[in-house]
């Protein structure tokens, strides 16, 4: 399963709620950050994560998740001796430089990787592969450099290997990607791009989409503080009616707004959408995360939309 | 405004007034999401409400603010655009946007570097340059500093903004003139370049291992035209090194100015106290620091208050407090977070935006947002 997003939107952290959910359900998760962002193997409760594969978390009932980043030029080197390369073009690689051999192969860097995920995919080593998407930006062409590699190399293990990723990330039995967005303009507008590209174009089969950081609907918000206190028999003072309104009236343009993009997301896709809780705190911690797993449970963030299959990547 | 409005303002440590009227060079940079390229605009309505004709570079705005750059899909990329509705009166300066093409940046640096037209040619229309102008790794971070040069050096411009294309390790940029030098002066590059009039005739054991390598991953076609194309860049080289160390100088310059964008979201911060680490590292000067996106204290409710509605049960008012109690818990923490950032900006102007009821998408909202800056 990939898990992407523009940057700023939480992609990282609903990409670990995703495996903590999975492994608490039993599954040996593997979690990939792709470009290694500090932060995210503490919060899934073990160590920093780095390029050896270390277990980070053991649960009740058999499931656990390990994690991994995977470095191109690490990626390029199991790849050559995966190929059965010998020694000698191993070497000159080493030689070269993976800098210098990307230049003359743009896109490979990405390729190299989403390789070395087909391989882990292939065999067999977990029960869902979890990838965290590079942000802002990069999710595209990342996902992209399988295709777009194919126009400007025309032969050799290289197509091969392009070919291969190209497969596994449009068969919906082995591969879905899990969007997510903000319940805010600009970022429910690029996930609709983003899906359109992704989904539609690339013909990866699209999970729920996820609108993170969502304001829980108060609807008592809706009156003033004065008006809710008579339901409550209640008689407020000035101050306090002055100190709820200071927060109230932020809080009404802010459920109107995310009103307004939920409608809109569902009205250009056809996905369903599943909405996760703000949290009233800037730094999310393993706690957080557990409320978040259990948000994307209960709403079946993990069915793919072919019913039969398990997850993705499996 | 109300009372209670202005109490729930985040506060506003300063201003970038200074920035906007002495820098001839603003670079906007810091973490993916945080209002970068908006902040970068309504630095530029500030400017050229200033009286300055300032241009302002983005590279991926979002659809709603590029219409109100005037850069929607009609107008062709990288060439200037004028931002019409934000300079009326006089003593108005001008406002102009533009959006990056890395790929006709790359180009233009070629053809300026060419001793000749052939040789500008000769690197322009070979399949690998053409691969890899828009995606080398690295290339969209230093077509948008080259850019900023071209543009400083035109003369047209006062002051020249540049928004920094989003990137989780934005050191990158700060890099981007270095590495093009690095990757010059590769052993292997050099060895392919020098000499040598064919691929048969090349023996050195690094070069000869290079290219058999990429032969056997990508086949003989492209082996050819890597070889070709490092052939014709060499033409240009000298061109292309002197440029990149003027870039870096230009960035070190007393006219250039890093503002740095985050929002206080935690892996946002640590981002961006990333990045000022480095801006002190390696000497660039930094012109401030912008923290967007807090959410608004709100007013405190007295004790006597809070102990008249414990224990309210369900229902609307229960709503209210639990709101109220909810946004101050999390406008407290957000303040927390800034704190780091704010002693890492040492003596720069720190300012501090608040999360507006909606995104900014407008000339107006730009001007509102821009009367914060300075």
């Amino acid at each position: 399963m990939v898990v992407a997003g523009k940057g700023g939107v939480g992609s990282s952290t609903v990409a670990a709620a995703v495996a903590l959910a999975a492994a608490r359900d039993g599954a040996d998760v593997l979690f990939i950050s792709v470009d290694g962002r500090p932060g995210m193997g503490p919060l899934l409760g073990g160590r920093e994560i780095n390029d050896r594969e270390q277990t980070l978390q053991r649960l009740d009932g058999g499931g656990k998740i390990r994690a991994r980043t995977i470095p191109a030029d690490q990626a390029f080197g199991d790849y050559l001796e995966l190929k059965g390369v010998g020694g000698l073009l191993r070497r000159a690689a080493s030689a070269a430089s993976l800098p210098m051999i990307a230049a003359a192969t743009p896109g490979l860097e990405h390729l190299l990787v989403l390789g070395k995920v087909k391989e882990l995919e292939k065999d067999g080593r977990a029960d869902l592969i979890v990838v965290d998407a590079p942000p802002a930006g990069h999710a595209a062409p990342f996902l992209r450099s399988a295709s777009g590699l194919s126009d400007v190399v025309k032969s050799g293990p290289v197509l091969d290997q392009a070919r291969e990723v190209s497969e596994m990330l449009a068969d919906p039995q082995r591969c879905a990607a899990l969007l997510v967005a903000l319940p805010e303009e600009t970022p429910i507008t690029e996930v609709i791009e983003l899906a359109n590209d992704l989904g539609d174009d690339l013909g990866i089969a699209l999970l729920p989409l996820v609108v993170n950081a969502c304001w829980p609907d108060r609807t008592g918000l809706a009156k003033t503080p004065a008006m809710a206190a008579r339901s409550h028999k209640l008689k407020l003072t000035d101050t306090a009616k002055t100190a709820l309104e200071s927060a109230a009236a932020f809080g009404r343009s802010r459920l109107e707004q995310q009103r307004e993009q939920l409608d809109r997301l569902a009205d250009e896709r056809s996905e369903h959408v599943i909405t996760l809780p703000r949290l009233a705190t800037p730094r999310i911690d393993g706690d957080d995360l557990v409320e978040l797993a259990d948000a994307l449970v209960e709403q079946g963030a993990t069915k793919t939309p072919d019913a039969d299959s398990e997850g993705a990547d499996r | 405004m109300s009372a209670a409005e202005q109490r729930s303002e985040p506060r506003v440590d300063g201003s970038l007034d200074d920035v906007i009227r002495n820098s001839e060079l603003i670079l906007t940079c810091g973490p993916g999401g945080v209002g970068k390229t908006t902040t970068a605009a309504a630095l530029g309505v500030a400017a050229a409400r200033a009286g300055r004709k300032t241009v302002v570079v983005t590279v991926d705005p979002a659809r709603r603010l590029a219409d109100a750059l005037g850069l929607d899909g009609s107008v062709e990329a990288d060439e200037p655009h004028r931002v019409k509705g934000v300079t009326k009166r006089t003593t108005d300066g001008e406002l102009w946007a533009l959006m990056l093409d890395a790929e006709q940046t790359f180009d233009r640096l070629v053809r300026e570097q060419a001793g000749s037209r052939k040789q500008a040619d000769a690197v322009l229309n070979n399949p690998v340059y053409q691969a890899i102008s828009g995606s080398l790794s690295g290339a969209q971070e230093y077509m948008a500093v080259e850019r900023l040069h071209q543009l400083h050096v035109s003369g047209d411009w006062d002051l020249v903004i540049v928004d920094t294309p989003p990137s989780r390790h934005a050191i990158d940029l700060l890099e981007a003139p270095d590495r093009l030098v690095g990757f010059l002066s590769h052993p292997v590059y050099r060895t392919l370049t020098v000499g040598q009039r064919t691929f048969a005739k090349i023996t050195d054991a690094a070069s000869s291992m290079f290219l058999w390598a990429v032969k056997r991953l990508a086949g003989p076609q492209i082996v050819e035209d890597t070889i070709e194309f490092f052939r014709s860049l060499a033409n240009i080289e000298g061109g292309l090194r002197r440029r990149a160390k003027e870039v870096s100088r230009l960035l070190r310059g007393d006219l250039t100015s890093f503002v740095v964008v985050s929002s206080p979201r935690a892996e946002a911060v640590g981002e961006a106290e990333h990045l000022l680490d480095a801006i002190h590292e390696k000497g660039f000067p930094l012109g401030g620091l912008v923290v967007n996106l807090i959410h608004p204290l709100p007013i405190e409710l007295s004790d006597d208050d809070v102990e008249l509605l414990a224990d309210l049960g369900d229902g609307p008012l229960a709503d209210h407090l639990g709101w109220h109690r909810e946004l101050t818990h999390l406008a407290q923490a957000e303040r927390h977070e800034i704190q780091t950032l704010e002693k890492l900006a040492a003596d720069a102007t720190v300012i501090e935006l608040p999360l507006l009821d909606v995104d900014i998408h407008d000339v107006p909202g730009l001007v509102d947002l821009a009367d914060r800056l300075v």
